[in-house]
């Protein structure tokens, strides 16, 4: 059994790959991925800290349960945006979306 | 046996991230996510957390991901991005994810995080689906009411006035 610590690391790198990506791409679709990626970073700290107590505990696999159900809802949601942008100004680099501003 | 798998893995996971942000097609980017995902969901195996990692294949790859390729079909696939003219943001993006790197460091060297050999009850699948429906049946009830509300909505952002 691997320790617990090599799990959180990995989710720490996921985190920071997705934080990288959210700050530096502009593409929207792009940023839906970070975002996604960040989302995998929190579900697999939650289930190895479920882990971590002595017995484990299912709470972490609910929540985690939850979670994924919760991403799928905001992918489906943002998705539509995108084409909705897309549709109305034929890009989708977020930078240059400045409709809403005041 | 499980530090290769482990190893493997994470291995998988983290490249196919890096790809997924940093690959200049946009279908190539959503297929190395739903790569990255399967790596995430053989860390949930290896947790013992299979039914989750069943559930991350099932509703990732097989729903989010294939929302994803539709929609940068539908957009085009003509959706260069602009180089990156903010030299601070950069800055700021590096200065954080090598902060989390630093923080990684300290995690791997730290023991206060045993591994536990054999995961016993926390992983049961029937005590899992009677907390499931016993505890937290309202918040169940719940989050199929918010779904309904968000492909409603998704639906009547996207729609069409086809008809006029």
């Amino acid at each position: 059994m691997e320790p617990l610590s090599s799990f959180f690391a990995v989710s720490v790198i996921l985190l920071g790959i997705g934080i990288y990506g959210l700050t530096t791409k502009r593409n929207a679709i792009r940023i839906l991925f970070s975002v996604e990626l960040i989302y995998n970073a929190a579900n697999l700290n939650v289930i190895a800290f479920a882990r971590l107590r002595n017995p484990p505990i299912v709470t972490g696999q609910v929540i985690v349960l939850f979670t994924i159900a919760l991403a799928a809802m905001e992918a489906a949601v943002g998705l539509s945006i995108i084409i909705l942008v897309s549709r109305l100004n034929a890009e989708i680099d977020l930078s240059k979306l400045s409709k809403l501003k005041g | 046996m499980t530090d290769l798998l482990f190893l493997a893995f994470a291995a998988v996971a983290i490249g196919a991230a890096i790809l997924a942000i940093e690959a200049r097609d946009l279908v190539y980017g959503a297929a190395a996510l739903g790569i990255a995902f399967l790596g995430v969901a053989g860390l949930f195996f290896l947790l013992d957390a299979a039914y989750v990692g069943w559930f991350q294949i099932a509703v990732y790859i097989g729903a989010v991901v294939v929302l994803i390729l539709f929609t940068v079909m539908l957009v085009g696939p003509k959706m260069g991005e602009t180089p990156l003219g903010l030299k601070r943001v950069s800055l700021l993006a590096a200065i954080l994810v090598s902060l989390l790197l630093g923080m990684t460091g300290a995690l791997a060297n730290a023991t206060a995080f045993p591994g536990q050999d054999s995961c016993g009850s926390g992983c049961d699948l029937a005590l899992f689906s009677t907390s499931l429906l016993k505890n937290y049946g309202v918040q169940l009830e719940f989050m199929s009411l918010v779904m309904a509300a968000a492909v409603i909505g998704a639906l009547a952002l996207s729609k069409t006035d086809r008809g006029q």
